[in-house]
C-alpha cells in the first residue's frame, strides 16, 4: 500500500514527519508521517482511540508533540497555541462544536477576531464580511446571524463552525468525525460542501471511522491503527473490505449472526406515551411499544429525538406525563426507578461517566451502585461489603475487565473496559428486560463484539432487550425490529433485513417511506409486524 | 442581541410584580397602623434606598462578571468586609475629614482589594482551588481580621465618627420637587454606582472583552480555540469583582461614617445579597442593578417605619432583606448559569 | 470458584487497597497539618507586624489551651461543641450539599431546647429524675427544632432550586434575629438585667464525673463520641448511608441507581440540622445554663465549616479537628486577658486555614519542589 506520488515541485499543504504523543504511558501516535496535497479531501481512518483526534490536535497546536516536525506548504512550524495554527492557515472543526450556545451565530462566528469600532464591536462590519463568506460558497448561515447557536440544529451548527473557520482565513481545514451528529441526508449535504470547499481550493483532511463515507468523500485515505500510520490509499483504488482489515489488522466478517428465538409473550409494553424533556418541553409524543419475551428491539434515530425520554420513562427515572407504562401486563407508571429495578428491568446508561459509573469509587463501590436494596447485598439496610466484594471480582471475572484488579477506582479504566463492567452489573440484576442506551458508544472493538454477543445471549436465555443507537450496523446486527423515532414519535418499524442504509437514513430524517411513490422498491422491503404499533 | 429573550421578559415581568408587592405590603402595614401611605413613600425613603442600594448593586456587578467568566467568587462578603476596614483605617489613619480624604479611602480600598483578590485568584484559577470554600474562607477571614484591625487601631471593634460622603447640591435644580432632592442632591457614589453599572452592561453586550466573558464562561475550549487565553480572561473579571466588592463595601463606610466590627460587621450580608441581586437579575448589570434596589428599598423600609412611629422591632424589620433573598431565590431559584461555572480551565501542557 | 484459588489475589488485592487508601489518608492529613501550620505561621508574623512579640504570643496560645486543667476541660468544652458541629456540617458535605446554616440550626435548636425544658418544668418533679427527664426533652426538642429549620433550605433546594448556600446564610441572620428579638422581648424575664432567658432549673445538667468544670461535663463529649460513631457506621455501612454519599460524589450516578436525589438532599439537611440542634442543646444545657443573644454566642457553625473540610469531611476526622480547634478557641479566651493582641486574629487564621484546605493543589505542588513526600504520585 503506498501513496500516490506526489508532484515533486510543488510542497504539500501539510506535511507531518514522524510525530510521536503520549500522555503518561499511553502512546497516542507513534511515529507518524502524513501529507496532505493542495486541494484535496484527505480522510484519516481508524477506530475510535487509534489516535486519529490527537494527531490532529497536534497539526492545530491543542497538543505539543514529544516528536516530529510540521511542515505546512514546506515551511516547518511549530505551533504553540491554536492561534498559531490559525495564523498559519489551519481550522479545525470538532467533534463537539466549540461553540457557546447562548451567543448568536455572528458572535459566535467573529469571537476571537471581533472588528471593532471606537471600542464597540461592529457588528455591521462582522456582518458584511460574513455575507460575502457565505455567498462565495453557498452557505445559509447568513440567514441566522441573530439567532442564538443553542436553536440551530446540529448541521446549521456544523456549518456555523466551518464558516467560523473560513471567517478566520483557513485554507487548510480539519474536520473531526463531521458525520457522527447529522442524519444521512444530511451528510449528503456536507459532503456536497467539502466538494465546493476543495473546488475552491481549499485542502481538508476529514477524520473518520465510517468507511462508506471516507470512500465516497476522499481523494486519498489515510489508515491509523493504536496510533501508528498503517498505510495511505488513494480512494480510487481500494475497497471497504481492504480498509477495514487495515483499521483491525485481521480479516473482518460483516455477517450478521443467525437469529433462531421466536418472540414469546409481552414483558414491557408502553402506551400512548408522553413525556417531557429536561427543557419543558414534550419529547415523547405518544409512543406505542411491545417487547416480548426472546426478542431485542431497536430504536434508531437521530440523536435528540426523544429517544433519552423514552428510556429514561421506561426505566421510571423519568415520569410520565400521559400514557401507560406495563410490565407482564401489570401498570407500573407510577412506579419510581428503585421498584423497577428490584422488579427486573435493568438498564444500560448512555453515559457511562456520568450516570453508570461513581468515577471516585473503586469497582468495589461501583458494583453496589444499584444494588443498595438487593439481598444479599444488603440485609435490613446493612450493606455486607464482603458480598459486594465477591460480586465485584466476578465481574470482573466473567466480564474480562482490565485490569483485574476490584481494587481500582472507576475512572482509570478505559472506555470498554468500564462498560462490560456496567454490563456485568447490570445483569447481574437478573433481570427479565434489559434496556440498553448506545451500550457500544465509544468503546473498542473487542468490547463491542463482546457486549454485542452478550446482549444477544441475553435474548436466547429469553429476556426482553431494547437498544436505543444511533450506529445502523449496531441496529442491524443486534435487532428483531427496528423502530425508529422522529420527533418524539415512532414513525415506522421495519425488519432490520428488509431496509438499506438509505431507507432507515430516510426514515431517521423523518421521511415516512410509505406514499412515495418515486420508491416502489423501499415500500416492497418494509415490513410490518404484527404487535408493533409504529405508524399512526 | 437577544437581551430580550422571553425568559428575561418574565424576569422583568415578575420583578415589577415584586416591587408592586412590596409597594402593597407597605400599603397593607400603613392601613393597619393607620399611617398615610405617603409618609412612608417620601423623597428620603427614595434617596435612602438609591443609597443603601449602590454597595449591593456595585459587588453584584462585579460578582456577575466573575460567574460570567466562569468563576463563582462566593467571596463578595469578605471582600466587601476588606473595601469597608480598608476605607475607614486610611480615614483614621490619616486623620483627615475632607471629601477629599474620604475619596482617597475609597481609592486605597479598592487598591487593597485588588491586591487581595489577586492572590484569591491565583488560588482559584492557578491552583483550583474548591471556589465555593476559598470563598468561604475569604469571608470568615473579613469576619477575623477586619475586627483584629479595628481593635488595633481603636482598641475596639467599632471605629469613632469618620468622615464621610457629603452629598453634592446642585443649586436650583434640587429644589424642583421630587425629581429634584432625588437627583441633584444625592451622594455621588450613587452617581459613580449608576455610571459603572451602565459602563459594565455596554462592555458586556457591546464590546470582544465582553463576548470574551460570555465565551470563558459557557464553552472556554471555544474561546481558547478561538486564540484568547482564558484564564487571562477569568483572572480579569475576578480581580474586576473582588475591587468591585471592595468598593461596594468603601461606600458603605462612607455613607455610615463609622465602622462597626460586631457580629457580621456592618457588611452584614450584603455581599450575599449582592449574589442573589445578580441571579434575579439574570447576570444583566442593569437587572443586577434593579434587584439591589429592590432590596435597598426593602432595607430602608425599617428606618422609614421608625420615622413614622409604627411600632415593629427594628430587629425584625432589619430581617425584611434577608426573607426577601429567600423568597427570590424559591421563584428564582431555577437561574441557568454560565454552562462552565466553577470548573477550572486548562489547556493542554 | 475454590477458596485456594482466591485467597491469594485476594490478599493482593486488599494489600493494594490498603496502599492507596493509605496514600490519600497520609496526603490529606498532610494537608491539613499544612493548612494549619501555614495559616499560624502566618498569624505569628501578624503578631510580629501588629509590633507584638509572636513567640510569647505563641506560648500564650499553648498556655491558654493546655497549660492548667482549667484551660485544658476549656479545651474540652470548645472541643465538644466543635465534634458536633463539625460532624453536622460533614454529614450535609459528604452529601454535596453546602449547609452553611449549622450556626443558624444550632440556635433554633438551642432556643427549642430552652423553652421546652422551662415550660415542661413546673410539670415535672423536682428532683433527678425530673432533671434527667428534662434534660432529654431538651436534647429531643432541639434535635427536632434543628432538623426542621434545616429540611427548610433542604426543600428549597431540592424541589425549587434554590441555592442552599445563600439560604442557609440568610437563615442564620434570620434565626439570630428573631432569637435575639424574642430573647430581649417576650422571653426576658422581668428581673434579668442582661438580655437572656429565664435559668434552666436545678437538675437540668450533665453529670460531673471526671472534672469539676462547671461548664463541661464527660459525658457531653461522650455524646458527642457516640454520635461520631454513629454518623461514621451509617456513611460506611448503610445503604442510606451509601446513598447520600454517592449523591454527594456523583448526583447522576445515584440518580441513575434508584436515589431520590430531592429526597437524599432533604434527609440530608435535615440529619444535619438535627446534629446542628444538638450543639444548641449541649451549649444551653452544658456550658449556660440559660440561653443569651445569640449574636453574643461564640461562632461554632462557622469554625465547623472549618473543622469538617480540615477532616476532609470525614466523621473520625472531626475529631481531632475539633481538638484543635477546641485549643484554639480555648487559647482564645485565656489572650482576651492576658495578652494586648486582638482576639479576633483566631478568628482571621481560621479563615486562612479553610483558604489553604480549599487548595490542595497549592500543597502538592509545595511538597513537589521542597521533594517532601515527592514519591508519591
Amino acid at each position: 500500500m503506498v501513496a500516490t506520488d506526489p508532484p515533486a515541485d510543488d510542497p504539500p499543504a501539510v506535511r507531518l514527519e514522524g510525530i510521536t504523543k503520549t500522555f503518561g504511558d499511553v502512546v497516542a501516535n507513534d511515529d507518524v508521517d502524513f501529507r496532505l496535497e493542495h486541494g484535496t479531501i484527505h480522510a484519516l481512518l481508524g477506530e475510535n482511540g487509534s489516535g486519529k483526534t490527537t494527531l490532529m490536535s497536534v497539526l492545530y497546536g491543542l497538543y505539543d508533540q514529544d516528536e516530529g516536525t510540521i511542515y505546512v506548504d514546506g515551511e516547518p512550524r511549530t505551533f504553540e497555541s491554536p492561534q498559531d495554527a490559525m495564523d498559519a492557515g489551519i481550522g479545525m472543526i470538532h467533534q463537539h462544536f466549540q461553540l457557546v450556545e447562548p451567543m448568536t451565530v455572528l458572535q459566535n462566528v467573529v469571537l476571537g477576531h471581533e472588528p471593532t469600532d471606537g471600542g464597540l464591536v461592529d457588528e455591521r462590519a462582522a456582518r458584511e464580511e460574513i455575507e460575502s463568506i457565505c455567498s462565495r460558497y453557498g452557505f445559509d448561515v447568513d440567514r441566522h446571524l441573530e439567532t442564538p447557536v443553542e436553536e440551530l440544529d446540529l448541521g446549521t451548527r456544523q456549518r456555523v463552525e466551518i464558516v467560523k473557520s473560513l471567517y478566520r482565513g483557513a485554507e487548510i481545514l480539519i474536520l473531526d468525525e463531521p458525520t457522527a451528529v447529522l442524519t444521512p441526508q444530511e451528510v449528503e449535504g456536507l459532503l456536497d460542501l467539502l466538494d465546493d470547499l476543495r473546488a475552491a481550493g481549499h485542502s481538508l483532511i476529514f477524520i473518520s471511522h465510517k468507511l462508506d463515507e471516507v470512500l465516497a468523500a476522499a481523494d486519498r485515505i489515510t489508515v491509523l491503527r493504536d496510533g501508528e500510520a498503517i498505510g495511505t490509499v488513494p480512494a480510487a483504488e481500494t475497497t471497504e473490505q481492504e480498509l477495514a482489515e487495515m483499521m483491525v489488522g485481521r480479516e473482518v466478517s460483516f455477517d450478521r449472526l443467525a437469529r433462531t428465538a421466536t418472540p414469546g409473550e409481552p414483558v414491557l409494553e408502553a402506551e400512548e406515551l408522553r413525556v417531557t424533556g429536561n427543557r419543558g418541553r414534550e419529547q415523547v409524543r405518544g409512543v406505542d411499544l411491545t417487547v416480548r419475551e426472546h426478542e431485542i428491539l431497536g430504536i434508531a434515530g437521530v440523536q435528540g429525538n426523544g429517544q433519552t425520554e423514552l428510556i429514561e420513562a421506561l426505566t421510571g427515572h423519568r415520569r410520565v406525563e400521559e400514557g401507560t407504562v406495563r410490565f407482564h401486563g401489570d401498570e407500573i407508571t407510577e412506579t419510581g426507578r428503585r421498584w423497577r429495578l428490584e422488579a427486573g428491568i435493568a438498564y444500560i446508561p448512555e453515559d457511562r461517566h456520568t450516570e453508570g459509573l461513581v468515577q471516585a469509587y473503586d469497582l468495589v463501590k461501583n458494583a453496589l451502585l444499584g444494588n443498595q436494596t438487593v439481598p444479599p447485598y444488603v440485609a435490613d439496610g446493612w450493606i455486607d461489603w464482603a458480598r459486594v466484594t465477591d460480586h465485584a471480582e466476578e465481574i470482573v471475572e466473567e466480564f474480562d475487565v482490565q485490569p483485574p484488579n476490584p481494587a481500582v477506582d472507576a475512572a482509570s479504566l478505559s472506555g470498554g473496559n468500564q462498560q462490560k463492567f456496567i454490563v456485568g452489573r447490570e445483569i447481574g440484576h437478573e433481570p427479565d428486560v434489559m434496556l440498553a442506551s448506545h451500550p457500544t458508544r465509544g468503546v473498542d472493538v473487542g468490547s463491542l463484539e463482546f457486549i454485542h454477543n452478550r446482549l444477544i445471549e441475553l435474548r436466547d436465555e429469553g429476556l426482553a432487550v431494547v437498544v436505543v443507537s444511533s450506529k445502523l450496523d449496531e441496529l442491524r446486527a443486534l435487532s428483531d425490529r427496528i423502530a425508529v423515532m422522529y420527533e418524539g414519535e415512532f414513525i415506522d418499524e421495519v425488519a432490520p433485513e428488509a431496509v438499506t442504509d438509505a431507507e432507515l437514513g430516510l426514515l431517521m430524517a423523518g421521511q415516512r417511506l410509505e406514499g412515495e411513490p418515486s420508491e416502489p422498491e423501499a415500500e416492497a422491503t418494509v415490513d410490518r409486524q404484527p404487535g408493533g404499533d409504529g405508524d399512526r | 442581541m437577544s437581551l430580550a429573550t422571553d425568559s428575561s421578559q418574565r424576569r422583568l415581568q415578575l420583578g415589577g410584580l415584586a416591587l408592586i408587592a412590596v409597594v402593597a405590603f407597605a400599603a397593607v402595614v400603613t392601613i393597619w397602623f393607620d399611617v398615610a401611605l405617603e409618609r412612608i413613600l417620601t423623597v428620603g425613603f427614595v434617596n435612602r434606598t438609591l443609597m443603601l442600594a449602590s454597595p449591593i448593586a456595585l459587588a453584584a456587578v462585579g460578582g456577575l462578571y466573575a460567574e460570567k467568566s466562569g468563576v463563582f467568587n462566593i467571596g463578595l462578603e469578605g471582600f466587601m468586609i476588606f473595601g469597608a476596614i480598608t476605607a475607614a483605617a486610611t480615614l483614621s489613619l490619616v486623620g483627615g475629614t475632607t471629601q477629599l480624604h474620604v475619596w482617597l479611602a475609597i481609592v486605597v480600598a479598592i487598591g487593597v482589594s485588588l491586591a487581595l483578590t489577586a492572590g484569591y485568584a491565583v488560588l482559584l484559577i492557578r491552583y483550583k482551588a474548591d471556589q465555593i470554600v476559598a470563598g468561604l474562607a475569604v469571608w470568615f477571614m473579613g469576619l477575623g481580621f477586619a475586627p483584629f484591625l479595628a481593635s488595633l487601631l481603636w482598641g475596639t471593634v467599632r471605629s469613632p465618627g469618620l468622615a464621610s460622603m457629603n452629598r453634592y447640591s446642585i443649586p436650583y435644580l434640587a429644589e424642583v420637587p421630587v425629581v429634584g432632592p432625588i437627583l441633584f442632591r444625592q451622594s455621588p457614589l450613587v452617581l459613580v454606582t449608576i455610571v459603572l453599572v451602565v459602563a459594565a452592561w455596554v462592555v458586556l453586550y457591546r464590546t470582544r472583552y465582553g463576548y470574551w466573558i460570555q465565551a470563558a464562561g459557557e464553552n472556554p475550549t471555544a474561546l481558547d480555540t478561538a486564540g484568547v487565553d482564558v484564564n487571562r480572561v477569568r483572572y480579569a473579571t475576578v480581580l474586576f469583582s473582588g475591587a468591585m466588592a471592595g468598593l461596594g463595601g468603601a461606600v458603605l463606610l462612607a455613607h455610615a461614617g463609622t465602622f462597626i466590627g460586631t457580629g457580621d460587621t456592618m457588611v452584614d450580608g450584603r455581599g450575599w445579597i449582592a449574589i442573589v441581586a445578580y441571579l434575579f437579575g439574570n447576570y444583566n448589570p442593569l437587572g443586577a442593578a434593579l434587584a439591589a434596589l429592590l432590596f435597598g428599598g426593602l432595607e430602608g423600609l425599617q428606618v422609614q417605619f421608625q420615622t413614622v412611629d409604627i411600632a415593629v422591632s427594628g430587629r425584625l424589620m432589619g430581617l425584611l432583606p434577608y426573607v426577601g433573598v429567600i423568597v427570590v431565590l424559591t421563584i428564582w431559584g431555577k437561574t441557568r448559569m454560565p454552562a462552565s461555572v466553577g470548573e477550572p480551565y486548562e489547556s493542554e501542557d | 470458584m475454590s477458596d485456594s484459588d482466591t485467597n491469594r489475589p485476594r490478599a493482593t488485592l486488599d494489600k493494594i487497597a490498603d496502599r492507596l487508601l493509605d496514600a490519600t489518608l497520609y496526603e490529606r492529613i498532610g494537608i491539613a497539618i499544612g493548612s494549619t501550620g501555614l495559616a499560624l505561621l502566618i498569624g505569628l508574623v501578624v503578631v510580629a507586624a501588629a509590633g507584638h512579640n509572636p513567640l510569647l504570643f505563641a506560648q500564650q496560645l499553648v498556655v491558654g489551651s493546655f497549660g492548667s486543667t482549667g484551660a485544658f476541660t476549656r479545651t474540652l468544652r470548645f472541643t465538644t461543641l466543635f465534634i458536633l458541629a463539625g460532624v453536622a456540617v460533614a454529614i450535609a458535605f459528604r452529601a454535596g450539599v453546602f449547609n452553611i446554616g449549622v450556626q443558624g440550626q444550632l440556635i433554633v435548636g438551642g432556643i427549642a431546647c430552652v423553652l421546652s425544658i422551662i415550660w415542661l418544668a413546673p410539670f415535672v418533679p423536682a428532683g433527678a429524675v425530673g432533671g434527667v427527664g428534662l434534660t432529654l426533652v431538651g436534647l429531643l426538642a432541639a434535635v427536632v427544632a434543628g432538623g426542621l429549620y434545616a429540611a427548610l433550605p433542604g426543600v428549597l433546594k431540592a424541589y425549587y432550586g434554590a441555592n442552599e448556600i445563600i439560604t442557609t446564610i440568610m437563615l442564620n441572620f434570620i434565626a439570630i434575629g428573631i432569637v435575639g428579638w424574642a430573647v430581649d422581648g417576650p422571653l426576658r424575664p422581668d428581673d434579668a438585667r442582661s438580655v437572656r432567658t429565664e435559668y434552666l432549673p436545678e437538675g437540668v445538667a450533665f453529670p460531673q464525673l471526671v472534672f469539676s468544670d462547671p461548664n463541661f461535663s464527660i459525658v457531653g463529649l461522650a455524646l458527642a463520641l457516640a454520635v461520631v460513631g454513629v454518623v461514621a457506621v451509617g456513611m460506611a455501612r448503610t445503604s442510606f448511608g451509601y446513598d447520600m454519599v454517592t449523591s454527594g460524589y456523583q448526583t447522576s450516578a445515584a440518580r441513575f441507581a434508584g436515589v431520590d436525589p430531592q429526597r437524599t438532599i432533604v434527609a440530608t439537611m435535615t440529619l444535619s440540622g438535627m446534629v446542628a440542634g444538638l450543639v444548641g442543646a449541649v451549649f444551653a444545657i452544658m456550658v449556660q445554663g440559660y440561653f443569651i443573644d445569640p449574636s453574643g454566642i461564640g461562632t461554632y457553625g462557622f469554625d465547623a465549616i472549618a473543622v469538617s473540610l480540615l477532616a476532609a469531611n470525614n466523621p473520625v476526622g472531626v475529631v481531632p479537628a475539633s481538638l484543635l480547634f477546641g485549643a484554639l478557641e480555648s487559647s482564645g479566651s485565656h489572650v482576651q486577658i492576658h495578652s494586648d493582641v486582638p482576639v479576633q486574629l483566631i478568628d482571621g487564621i481560621v479563615g486562612v486555614v479553610v483558604l489553604f484546605v480549599a487548595a490542595p493543589e497549592l500543597f502538592r505542588m509545595i511538597a513537589k519542589r521542597t521533594g517532601l513526600g515527592g514519591d508519591r504520585r
